[in-house]
């Protein structure tokens, strides 16, 4: 396990925060974090997308296993569901 | 074909009319995406539209769907949509299915579009939908609005290369959120007021956009290997196209292989079930199945139990209701994994009431499409 120092925002940018996770954490751990932090809501569903490297990050798998590293930008999308 | 019609389309020197006369898409849904995507297919000329929904307009849908009219509410949403896609173009030509795409479309004709247009409102027919496309090897486009954002994903199955599919990213929350229509597995709550989620025109018109764009390019190119997402703030205009990654414990397609054979099959269990690969071999079911019921108050048997064997989502929570004891105590059994000697003591003679099986051995995913006669 290591920390990696990555930037989380929103898609709209209005929530924005550096932060050190372990490489262990999930793309649902940080989602799931993003929502409790930032009081985001919790009648929408979120994906995690790395801006860096331009590809989603599944919920299940870790950080390290999604090549996540230092100084990448995670963005917490809406996943829409109307049509 | 109309020559002077396209005649604006012919200045473009990558659009080839002939070959969007020649394509043959999918809507599923509708609404006020669908109606979009509707609409600008049959503006560009495509040569046949299927157009799925069940349900009928409502005179808040006026506000996002070009294709309807007051005069139209009441009505279903198919039906008039395509009523007036035949004004926009005569020759175009449409079926309407008004009904639900999971008991009206066979999985073979899934396999005769270019692409599906996913425009339906709820994860539920989005997952079942994915799934017809994933076996079927057809194209998905899915689409997703509130009243900022707009969201197209693409899912190029027909690439033959083993792309990310829609549940290979799908938020565990919106499988709870699914699962909070249902209580005891499966079965539908007697009342669930679904969430209203505000849209605009603005949304929809832009993803109607982008989808038919996506559309459009996967017959101009087919050289789209990778799944994508584009998610666009309408306010500011910001958009982002993201690869949709793989996921190794994907519920739908991780443990399908490459290798997807699909079969029509009668749904009755008899003794030609004998001629499967071994007896304890599994078979998986594409909904869950209420195999049987039994008051724990009224029986204590457990060789008396009710035998159902009927789709869950048939029944609503109140069959945990006894109709004897009037007591909140029958327990059920609900299942979607079969093994095939299971079958054959317990259910001989009744018909598997699903719309396909699936069996996965070690080199292939088998499909059967069950047929009721």
């Amino acid at each position: 396990m290591s920390e990696i120092n990555v930037i989380i925002r929103t898609t709209d940018q209005t929530r924005k925060a550096e932060v050190s996770l372990d490489s262990s954490n999930t793309g649902a751990d940080v989602i799931q974090a993003s929502v409790d932090n930032w009081a985001l809501p919790t009648d929408t569903d979120y994906s995690l997308v790395s801006t860096s490297s331009g590809k989603t990050i599944s919920p299940n798998a870790s950080l390290g296993d999604s090549s996540v590293k230092d100084g990448d930008v995670l963005e917490v999308q809406p996943v829409l569901v109307a049509g | 074909m109309q020559v002077g019609r396209y005649q604006r389309h012919s200045l473009i020197d990558w659009f080839d009319q002939d070959k969007v006369k020649r394509s043959y898409f999918a809507i599923i849904g509708c609404g006020a995406v669908g109606n979009e995507v509707a609409k600008n297919l049959a503006l560009l000329g495509v040569g046949k539209l299927d157009l799925f929904d069940f349900d009928t307009i409502e005179i808040h849908n006026l506000t996002r769907s070009v294709l309807f009219r007051e005069s139209d509410v009441g009505l279903n949403k198919a039906e008039v949509a395509a009523k007036r896609l035949k004004e926009l173009d005569p020759s175009l030509e449409i079926s309407v299915f008004p009904g639900d795409f999971w008991e009206l479309l066979p999985i073979n004709q899934v396999k005769a579009y270019d692409s599906v247009i996913c425009c339906v409102d709820n994860f539920e027919a989005r997952i079942k939908l994915n799934d017809l496309c994933l076996i079927s090897g057809t194209n998905l486009i899915n689409t997703g609005i509130d009243s900022k954002f707009s969201q197209v994903e693409v899912f190029p199955y027909k690439s033959g290369k083993h792309v990310a599919c829609y549940e290979c990213n799908l938020p565990i929350s919106a499988y709870e959120r699914m699962h909070q229509r249902y209580s005891c597995g499966w079965l539908k709550k007697i009342s669930y007021v679904e969430k209203k989620i505000p849209t605009t025109i603005v949304t929809s018109s832009l993803t109607g956009s982008l989808a038919t764009a996506n559309a459009l390019n996967l017959i101009r190119t087919e050289s789209q290997n990778e799944s994508i997402r584009i998610l666009t703030d309408t306010f500011t205009g910001r958009s982002t196209v993201s690869i949709i990654e793989q996921n190794a414990d994907c519920p739908a397609c991780a443990s399908m292989n490459d290798q997807v054979s699909l079969l029509r099959g009668s749904s009755l269990i008899n003794s030609k079930f004998n001629d499967f690969p071994g007896h304890d071999i599994h078979i998986r079911t594409s909904e869950p199945i209420l195999v049987s019921a039994r008051c724990n108050q009224c029986t204590q048997d457990s060789d008396r139990d009710e035998l159902i064997f009927e789709k869950a989502s048939d029944f609503d929570s109140s069959i945990a209701t006894c109709d004897i004891c009037k007591q909140d105590s029958v327990e059920v059994v609900i299942k979607d994994v079969f093994s095939v000697n299971e079958l054959l003591s317990g259910f001989l003679g009744k018909r598997i009431p699903t719309k396909y099986i699936r069996i996965d051995t070690e080199n292939q995913t088998t499909i059967i499409e069950l047929e009721t006669n």
